[in-house]
């Protein structure tokens, strides 16, 4: 088993968050994970990659046991992930972004900088470089997120929201780039996304979380017909239309 | 052999900064004999010690982001470290001063390992009370001195061993020698990989532990080089100046001044501090005696120093530096 999590809570002092989840990920899948606002998809990822403790419950990657680990050691054990929101700075440039990451797996300058542009290359960046975040249109700063985790060299990639505030052509391009990540890269994608046209088409399995809890798994065609999800969170506008 | 070529290598200034440090450098190898008085040539003494402090401080505080407001403290474990082992042991200068830097080190992994549990204002204000609490020892520490402090024992005729001279111009010399280490370090140590994470865990600490950064570990390694960075200074002012107390070399107010001449001429930037130290040495000393000592207008030197900082980080955060980087891209 590539991921496993097994039984995982997470409670915020009376909210809780996360009620004794458990999913499996096998290596080279990618999968959705969907749900409605405060369903608890961004503090899932975050107990699995480090930023929050567990109450109960564990991580396994890889067969070794990975709960309470900090984000920095989840990485080096090769989880990657970006952020719904990217901060916008203006203090480094593109390239510098990508080469911290990079600089994850080498302490060569020379090495670091090959490898950046080479995921800037992969990613259609190149033209941006030289440029800072604070400069560049929000798509391109959602690539560059996924730039510098790719840097890390990841063998799963868990991606929160990467397909928001994207208009339906850059939208179609970010699809395009998680496809060849996938194929090309052979990562393992984990993606919380709200943008059906995204999870949908890619996603080999889905999983639903509803108020903290898990409330379906299944491949994307079994999810739009079930009927607990269709109430909490697609909407009986969306299923037909998937159905039609 | 990297590392080397690296700390020599500007090639990635623009030619106006290489022509500019240049000609800088030509200026202070030819000043103490340009005939400048004794007054000049010490507050360009004073100007070479803080540009190296500031460097110092630009690591953690420039790159890192961490308000670090407690430099003192190494300033003075330097200083004590090089003045005790004179008056005590008669150990020369070449010896103590690294043994001065290793034990700055050693205190700096020791202190911040618990500091950097804390962020932001946390951070800072823990950073002046560990200074002021290691003042406070210094001053009621009878065997260092106490409040009293050290007084070198001069010698009667120039040691180089013990760092002792007749004329400025070999100190003049020394810290600028001192300065120019300084400098090639920092050219290193901002294109190092420590550099590159510190600047990230600067922008987004969040994102920087996401990419495989142990932010406080680069933290404390940042913190305990630019410790080290203050402990040559400290060194240095011990046998300059031959006479320290826990006032001189370890109080909040030199804290303070490196901190803001770093931040007045740009942290995080390779010519903030150095700019920085240009501005507000000369300000400081002469302002101090021409209208310190004037009836009536004892702290109005103080006010000026203050006003424009306050002027200054309005306009631009990023200090001096940020104003000219500024001017230079609207140009461009």
């Amino acid at each position: 088993m590539f991921l496993q999590v097994v039984d995982l809570v997470k409670d915020f002092g009376g909210v809780v968050a996360n009620n004794h989840i458990s999913f499996d990920i096998d290596q080279g899948e990618i999968i959705g994970l969907i749900g409605p606002n405060g369903a608890g998809k961004t503090t899932l990822f975050n107990c699995i990659v480090g930023y929050h403790k567990p109450d109960s419950g564990k991580v396994i990657f890889k067969g070794k046991e990975i709960t309470g680990f900090k984000p920095f050691m989840t990485n080096r054990e090769g989880i990657g992930r970006t952020f719904q929101i990217t901060k916008v700075t203006a203090g480094m440039t593109v390239l510098e972004n990508v080469m911290v990451g990079a600089f994850c797996r080498t302490d060569q300058r020379p090495i670091a900088k090959k490898e950046a542009l080479e995921v800037l290359g992969f990613l259609r960046l190149e033209n941006v470089k030289d440029y800072h975040l604070n400069e560049l249109p929000i798509a391109s700063q959602k690539k560059v997120g996924l730039a510098r985790a790719l840097a890390t060299k990841p063998e799963l990639l868990m991606l929160d929201e990467v397909a928001s505030g994207l208009n339906p052509k850059e939208t179609e391009e970010m699809v395009d780039v998680l496809k060849r990540i996938h194929q090309e890269k052979k990562i393992t994608l984990f993606l919380i996304e709200h943008v059906m046209e995204v999870v949908m088409p890619i996603s080999q399995r889905v999983i639903v979380l509803d108020s903290g809890e898990k409330i379906a798994a299944g491949l994307p065609e079994e999810i739009v017909k079930n009927e607990r999800v269709i109430k909490a969170y697609l909407g009986e506008k969306y299923a037909k239309g998937f159905r039609d | 052999m990297e590392t080397l070529r690296d700390a020599f290598d500007f090639s990635d200034f623009s030619k106006a900064e290489r022509i500019g440090l240049g000609l800088f450098t030509i200026f202070l190898l030819v000043f103490p004999w340009l005939g400048a008085g004794s007054f000049v040539k010490a507050v360009m003494i004073q100007f070479l010690l803080f540009s190296l402090f500031g460097m110092g401080w630009n690591t953690i505080g420039g790159y890192g982001g961490q308000v670090e407001l407690g430099k003192a403290q190494y300033v003075g474990i330097g200083a004590y470290t090089v003045a005790l082992m004179m008056v005590w042991w008669k150990i020369p200068f070449w010896v103590s001063m690294p043994v001065g830097v290793l034990i700055a080190i050693g205190y700096s992994f020791m202190i911040g390992y618990p500091l950097f549990r804390l962020k932001g204002h946390y951070f800072a204000i823990a950073t002046i009370c560990t200074s002021l609490v290691l003042q406070d020892i210094f001053i009621n520490w009878k065997l260092v001195g106490a409040a009293k402090g050290i007084e070198l024992p001069i010698h009667d005729h120039p040691d180089f061993l013990f760092m002792q001279f007749k004329s400025d111009v070999y100190y003049f010399y020394f810290i600028m020698a001192l300065f120019y280490a300084g400098l090639f370090y920092m050219n290193w140590f901002r294109k190092s990989k420590l550099g590159y994470q510190l600047r990230m865990i600067k922008e987004d600490e969040d994102a920087a532990e996401s990419l495989g950064i142990d932010a406080r570990w680069c933290k404390i390694k940042a913190y305990s080089i630019a410790s080290a960075f203050v402990a040559v200074g400290g060194g240095f002012m011990a046998v300059y100046n031959l006479y320290i107390d826990p006032y001189s070399v370890m109080d909040l107010d030199l804290s303070i001044k490196i901190a803001l001449m770093a931040m007045l001429g740009g942290a995080g930037s390779m010519w903030g501090p150095i700019i920085g130290a240009a501005f507000l040495i000369p300000l400081d000393r002469f302002l101090g005696s021409w209208l310190g000592g004037q009836k009536g207008l004892i702290g109005v030197d103080f006010m000026i120093y203050a006003a424009m900082i306050m002027v200054v980080s309005a306009y631009q955060p990023r200090g001096i530096w940020g104003i000219i980087e500024q001017f230079r891209r609207k140009g461009a």
